[in-house]
């Protein structure tokens, strides 16, 4: 990582691997938002760009954010954010109908989004702080089950079941992680295989029962709800294996296939790049993930290992929902696919993600370099 | 993972510490296992959709199955299809907006209501009210852009009759949920929504370019007659298909409700008259079958009408000499009918007419079918009024029906709607001679040439049939000014390939008919010129050098002197 003297220090310490990676996946988005407009900056091209811009150089100031300061704030920022949460959930009540985020007037903010990485740095910062003898006690269970439980539950009410799904799977993988017993998991799977239908008649609402039904059989209902699967495979299908070119596809030019440069982008991308495309993209997606586990990996602290695991995890998170929905492997749960599909939410806390992930590979770095 | 183990002096409890990283170690490779599953999972799934592509072509013509099957005619015409239309709705119970200004917005752009009507439903808090069942996207626009969230817009399969009006009758309509009400929809009501076989329309025996022809002549001359109804029948002798059923006044089956339920009535199967003298060629060749008729030069006393009782059998125009069978038929003589049909009795009279299903109601695949006026007792009277088509009431399609087993080899068929492939035809039944139906064709062609039929003549086209006049029954006997006329033809008479059957129901003359609202003048036109305008399209090539041959009954027929 050690660059001429001429470069200053600051800028050759930058990890400039993950950094060609982020910006190679966002100038690829912008490339296939620019087509999904018909060849148009705008609507989407532009304003994503600006946005891109803006979130590197936020990540990069992140990074300067030692990994200590993070430890120290995780349990506030978890309940800030808590607070955010709730907040949002009485104002729905007020204003009437399902709301998920606070209009800060230059952004919407949405809580739950933020919640995606409090979560993990919460529960990082928990079992930081508990004795390593007893991880295999109860007490190792049940506050960290309780700060996954609350935000997950506000969230699902809101009703937004792809985002608490997100929650909680990011808060199980840092207590993977942390060592709790095997058999806690492989007994979690077990309890879901027959909680899950239960959940499933009862605990979802209408439109999410739908969609999880029409994931399981999308041409019974081909112009409905369905539609959206249907379609999203026909463009990937229909791009073959070197795509239509550029400004070629035909799918999503004419608004055959819905949200086309939201959720469903990887889509419209497939069908003019077809399977190369989507294979070079997966590839970045997995190396920016592998990055993040090294980090981990490599770092020192109890804290920092599991933050930064959770943190990679949740970015896999996103990447791999996103494809699994869009390939037809998953319900339509509405996670877009991160730095790719045009909006600012998820491109901002996968971008703090990679900030703080940058944050605890610098302070390891440094420490590891003063030993 | 070897450096972190490198470094023992960091550890304050070595033997846990290193217990826990192994641990981690441990943990952080099943989940990059697990990441690399998945990662392999979504690259084969992308590998897969890629190169096979996840859609059949056909699964992606499934997606355009429609959810009831389309109705075709027998060349292929959409006549009934389900299309995804725009229906608009509101829910008066989420207005944001003020129903007072909202309501003349909405009666300008939806203008079958006024604003009260509007401003009505907006107040009653109701959930949800529709406003209008189907409407195009520009309307939906339109409305849209009132900007009331309370609007609602929703797709909807509907059933759309492309032609509207054309063939009414035959095709029905649907309910709001799908399901055929009334005609073929109701018919067809579980194979066209039948998963497996509603991809494939359903063809029927209707030409709709012949249907639209009659349905034109037949309005055409219900407005010019002012009659209060119309019906015409296009049926092909050989297989009993039926090519065009027309009944009027018509309704627009995508908009049922704006129509009077009697237009949903459709007279050709449902309605039943008396036929009047279109049953004549009906009880001679019934007569020439059984012998009572030996020869077309036999002659009867048509001199003084028939008593039964208190009834006189007379004829409207007497001819005041004796007739033989050629000139009973081309006089139309009542007279002569009922003598004949006192010579058969009445049982045979009576077997005939059951033969020919009058007693039941007529043969087809519609639901909609009305019962027969069959003579409760058939005593003297009846024997003989019957003859010449007064005292029972059928349908035309029974009539229709007759009359090809009179022409086609004396073979009745049942009617179909449904297109019926090359040599498939009902095997039918036989019901006249081989013999009988030949001279029927004769006798047939002669009424046109020469006798009450000569305005359905249509040039090159050997048209033959009979005209049937009949005083529409009324409170307390029949009308003398009132008539159902009939015209039944058949074409072209040297090789009989159609049935075509026009009535108009109470038509009061026009300058062309000179006030008279005799069959003759008022339904035999519109046969003449059904026959012109849809004979090339069913293959029937006009040759005015074609002819039957007459050769055996044309010196019997009288001429005044001058005119041999």
């Amino acid at each position: 990582m050690s660059g001429p003297s001429m470069i200053p220090a600051p800028l050759a310490q930058l990890p400039w691997k993950l950094l060609f990676l982020v910006m190679a996946i966002g100038g690829f988005g912008l490339v296939v938002l620019y087509s999904a407009a018909g060849g148009h900056l705008k609507p989407w091209a532009m304003s994503q760009g600006i946005k891109f811009m803006v979130f590197i150089v936020m990540a990069l100031v992140i990074a300067r954010i030692p990994e200590q300061i993070w430890k120290a704030a995780a349990f506030p920022l978890y309940g800030g954010i808590l607070i955010l949460l709730l907040l949002v959930e009485m104002l729905g009540f007020v204003g009437g109908g399902s709301q998920r985020w606070l209009d800060l007037g230059i952004i919407r903010l949405q809580p739950s989004e933020l919640m995606k990485l409090a979560i993990v740095l919460a529960v990082a910062r928990f079992y930081d702080i508990l004795p390593a003898g007893q991880i295999r006690s109860w007490i190792a269970i049940w506050p960290a089950a309780l700060l996954i439980g609350i935000p997950a539950l506000l969230v699902m009410v809101q009703p937004d079941l792809g985002t608490a799904l997100m929650i909680i799977a990011g808060g199980l993988t840092v207590m993977f992680l942390a060592g709790l017993p095997l058999r806690l998991f492989v007994g979690g799977v077990a309890a879901l295989a027959i909680i899950a239908p239960l959940a499933f008649f009862f605990g979802l609402h209408d439109y999410q029962r739908n969609r999880v039904l029409i994931f399981m059989d999308p041409e019974s209902d081909p112009l409905g709800a369905g539609y959206h699967i249907s379609q999203s495979k026909i463009a990937i299908g229909s791009g073959g294996i070197f795509g239509k070119g550029f400004l070629n596809g035909t799918q999503s030019h004419l608004d055959y296939l819905p949200e086309g440069h939201t959720d469903f982008v990887f889509a419209t991308m497939a069908e003019e790049w077809g399977l190369a495309g989507g294979v070079l993209l997966i590839t970045a997606f997995i190396l920016v993930v592998r990055w993040g586990l090294r980090v981990g990996q490599r770092a020192n602290s109890r804290f920092a290992r599991l933050a930064a695991c959770g943190l990679a995890t949740t970015i896999f998170f996103y990447v791999a929902i996103n494809l699994m929905m869009v390939m037809g492997l998953a319900p339509v749960v509405g996670i877009p696919l991160p730095l790719f599909s045009f909006g600012g939410s998820a491109m901002m806390t996968v971008m703090i993600c990679i900030g703080i992930l940058m944050g605890i590979e610098r302070s390891n770095r440094g420490r590891s370099r003063f030993d | 993972m070897t450096t972190l183990v490198a470094r023992p002096h960091r550890v304050r409890h070595a033997g846990q510490r290193y217990q826990w990283l192994v641990t981690a170690h441990y943990r952080l490779m099943v989940m990059m296992l697990v990441f690399l599953g998945v990662g392999l999972l979504i690259g084969l799934r992308l590998s897969y959709l890629a190169v096979f592509g996840d859609e059949p072509r056909s699964r992606v013509a499934g997606t355009l199955v429609p959810l009831r099957g389309d109705i075709v005619d027998r060349n292929g015409v959409p006549l009934a299809r389900t299309i995804d239309a725009w229906s608009i709705g509101v829910h008066p119970d989420r207005l944001l907006g003020k129903p007072e200004d909202l309501a003349p917005q909405l009666a300008a752009l939806l203008p079958e209501h006024d604003a009260g009507w509007y401003l009505a439903v907006l107040r009653s808090g109701k959930s949800f009210t529709y406003l209008r069942r189907r409407a195009l996207p520009e309307l939906v626009a339109k409305i849209n852009a009132l900007g009331e969230p309370a609007m609602a817009f929703a797709r909807e399969p509907e059933r759309l009759y492309p032609q509207t009006t054309l063939a009414a009758h035959v095709l029905g309509y649907t309910d709001f949920d799908g399901h055929g009400v009334t005609g073929m929809e109701r018919v067809l009501d579980d194979r066209l929504t039948d998963p497996a076989q509603r991809g494939t329309p359903v063809a029927l025996s209707i030409d709709s370019r012949v249907q639209a022809a009659m349905e034109s002549e037949l309005f055409a001359a219900m407005t010019s007659q002012q009659a209060v109804g119309a019906t015409g029948l296009v049926l092909d002798v050989a297989t009993g298909e039926v090519i065009a059923m027309a009944s009027m006044p018509v309704y627009n089956p995508n908009k049922v409700g704006q129509s009077p339920p009697e237009a949903r009535r459709n007279n050709v199967t449902q309605s039943v008259y008396e036929l009047g003298s279109t049953f004549k060629p009906i009880t001679m060749a019934a007569a020439i079958d059984d012998g009572v008729v030996t020869s077309m030069a036999k002659r009867y006393d048509a001199t003084a009408p028939v008593a039964i009782g208190r009834f006189r059998i007379k004829d409207d125009h007497p001819a005041g000499r004796w007739l033989n069978v050629p000139e009973t038929l081309i006089q139309s003589s009542n007279i002569v009918t009922a003598r004949i049909a006192d010579e058969m009795g009445q049982a045979r009279m009576e077997a005939v007419f059951r033969n020919l299903g009058f007693d039941k109601p007529p043969v087809i695949e519609l639901r909609e079918k009305g019962r027969t006026l069959w003579p409760r007792d058939w005593g003297r009277a009846t024997t003989l009024t019957t003859a010449y088509g007064h005292g029972i009431a059928v349908t035309p399609l029974h009539l229709a029906t007759a009359y090809a087993a009179l022409v086609n080899g004396g073979t009745l068929r049942p009617a179909t709607l449904y297109r019926v492939a090359p040599g498939k035809a009902a095997v039918g039944r036989r019901v006249f001679t081989e013999s009988t139906s030949a001279r029927m064709r004769q006798l047939l062609r002669l009424v046109v040439m020469q006798g009450t039929g000569k305005r359905a003549e249509a040039p090159g086209y050997r048209v033959g049939g009979k005209t049937g006049t009949a005083e529409k029954p009324q409170a307390g006997g029949y009308s003398k000014s009132v008539n159902v006329s009939t015209f039944a033809a058949v074409f072209p008479m040297d090789k009989p390939r159609y049935v075509v059957i026009a009535m108009l129901d109470a038509p009061k003359g026009s300058a062309e008919s000179s006030g008279l609202t005799t069959a003759g003048y008022t339904a035999a036109p519109v046969v003449s010129r059904v026959i012109a305008r849809t004979g090339p399209m069913l293959g029937v090539i006009p040759d005015a050098n074609k002819e039957i041959d007459l050769s055996d009954l044309l010196p019997l027929i009288w001429k005044p002197k001058g005119h041999e």
